[in-house]
């Protein structure tokens, strides 16, 4: 009896259904855990901003798996494959109706989206622009190359959108969705610091913005807490942003000759 | 909500919410149709399902076809678990590990940049064309809470 008799394999397949012998109550319940420990840890720190509980979550989890892969022998990337994927997966789908949920928030400052939408979408499309030039500068500054740089170029497009276009670009796939996944993190974790830091109060609009496009779903969900404006202006600016990405980036990339 | 009178969304006190499994069903179908509408873009100018149907939603809440009550509590619901949501996502850099070894610290370094640089620009650029609206329009840009 090997780890995969109790926790599944979901990269061998039953040699009598040929059905995947992945299981995914792992992976649901080490979710649970690793985030309940971070929630706890976040209080019992008073709000410290490392203990935010999707933080802690993704690093205790990465921290068990890598342990737990090594106390059985295997490679991390394997056992995350095999023993904790179904399970994520199934929770990881749940993303596709919180993200439409957005709609809500969206329609409940639907007052402040009429009146404002021409600036809305000005902003965020030179906005862009600008960051773009700043990704370009910070890249070439820290020495990456054009791989790399073309897989930073998408992230302020929601995963789905920033993979294709990055690999469309010459980019690297995987370090796009890893940058997109740091967005969230770094958002979620950052994100009261970032305002107070920047002044970013006085304009709920802009703030807002900045939230949905740094931050994605989870940057959104943010701001969602943090005033009716902020959480309506965060889930226009996914949309937007998204397809704003899909238009410019790729003009954006040949002119700057990343990609030929 | 009831503070602001020009509001024009219902005020959610005149419907007792829709039963949860009603709200499911919306969420279900929304989602299996921007499902079947996805694969029609094309490939270079991708659409994914979750943010078609955060438009389909909004337009049916505007056409006023589908009403706040109908949806709000599963939408609400789905908002507050984001967070948690996400830690698939962020489980899921295990199978990075190797790629953050190589180049690691100065790919970290420029993603952390770079969020910090789309909040910043983005709400600065804002603040900008909110500034043109008031001071060259006239406009009022005053929002409340």
């Amino acid at each position: 009896m090997t780890w995969a008799t109790f926790l599944g394999n979901a990269l061998e397949k039953n040699p009598v259904t040929g059905a995947s012998m992945g299981q995914a109550f792992f992976g649901i319940f080490l979710s649970l855990v690793v985030f309940l420990i971070g929630q706890w840890l976040f209080k019992i720190g008073k709000g410290f901003f490392l203990f935010q509980p999707l933080f802690v979550g993704m690093v205790l989890g990465i921290a068990v798996l890598v342990v737990m892969a090594k106390w059985f022998g295997v490679s991390a990337t394997y056992f995350y494959q095999a023993a904790y994927k179904p399970g994520g997966d199934i929770l990881f789908w749940f993303l596709n109706p919180a993200t439409i949920a957005f709609a809500v928030p969206l329609y409940r400052r639907n007052d402040v989206v009429k009146r404002f939408w021409l600036e809305i979408v000005l902003s965020l499309f030179v906005g862009l622009i600008i960051s773009l030039f700043l990704t370009v500068g910070v890249s070439r500054l820290f020495g990456l190359n054009n791989v790399v740089t073309a897989s930073m170029l998408t992230q302020a497009a929601t995963t789905a959108i920033a993979m294709p276009v990055a690999g469309a670009i010459g980019g690297n796939t995987a370090i796009t969705a890893m940058a997109c996944i740091l967005n969230a993190v770094i958002i979620y974790a950052l994100a009261s610091i970032l305002i107070k830091f920047f002044r970013l109060n006085a304009d709920p609009v802009g703030a807002g913005l900045g939230l949905g496009t740094a931050g994605h779903a989870v940057g959104t969900a943010k701001a969602v807490q943090l005033g009716s404006i902020q959480g309506s202006m965060a889930s226009i600016a996914v949309v937007v942003i998204s397809i704003f990405i899909d238009l410019v980036v790729p003009t954006f990339a040949r002119m700057m000759g990343i990609f030929h | 909500m009831a503070s602001n009178a020009k509001n024009e969304t219902p005020a959610t006190e005149e419907h007792e919410a829709a039963p949860i499994l009603q709200q499911m069903g919306i969420f279900g179908a929304i989602l299996f149709v921007s499902s079947l509408i996805s694969p029609l873009f094309p490939a270079t100018f991708p659409v994914p399902t979750p943010v078609l149907g955060l438009v389909i939603l909004y337009v049916l809440l505007c056409a006023k076809i589908v009403k706040l009550y109908q949806v709000e509590k599963m939408a609400d619901f789905l908002v507050g678990l984001i967070a948690f949501l996400f830690v698939p996502s962020g489980i899921q850099l295990t199978a990075s590990l190797d790629i953050m070894k190589e180049s690691g610290v100065q790919i970290v370094a420029v993603v952390v940049l770079v969020t910090i640089i789309m909040l910043v620009s983005i709400a600065y650029t804002t603040a900008g064309f909110m500034w043109i609206s008031r001071h060259v329009f006239h406009r009022d840009t005053h929002v409340e809470e």
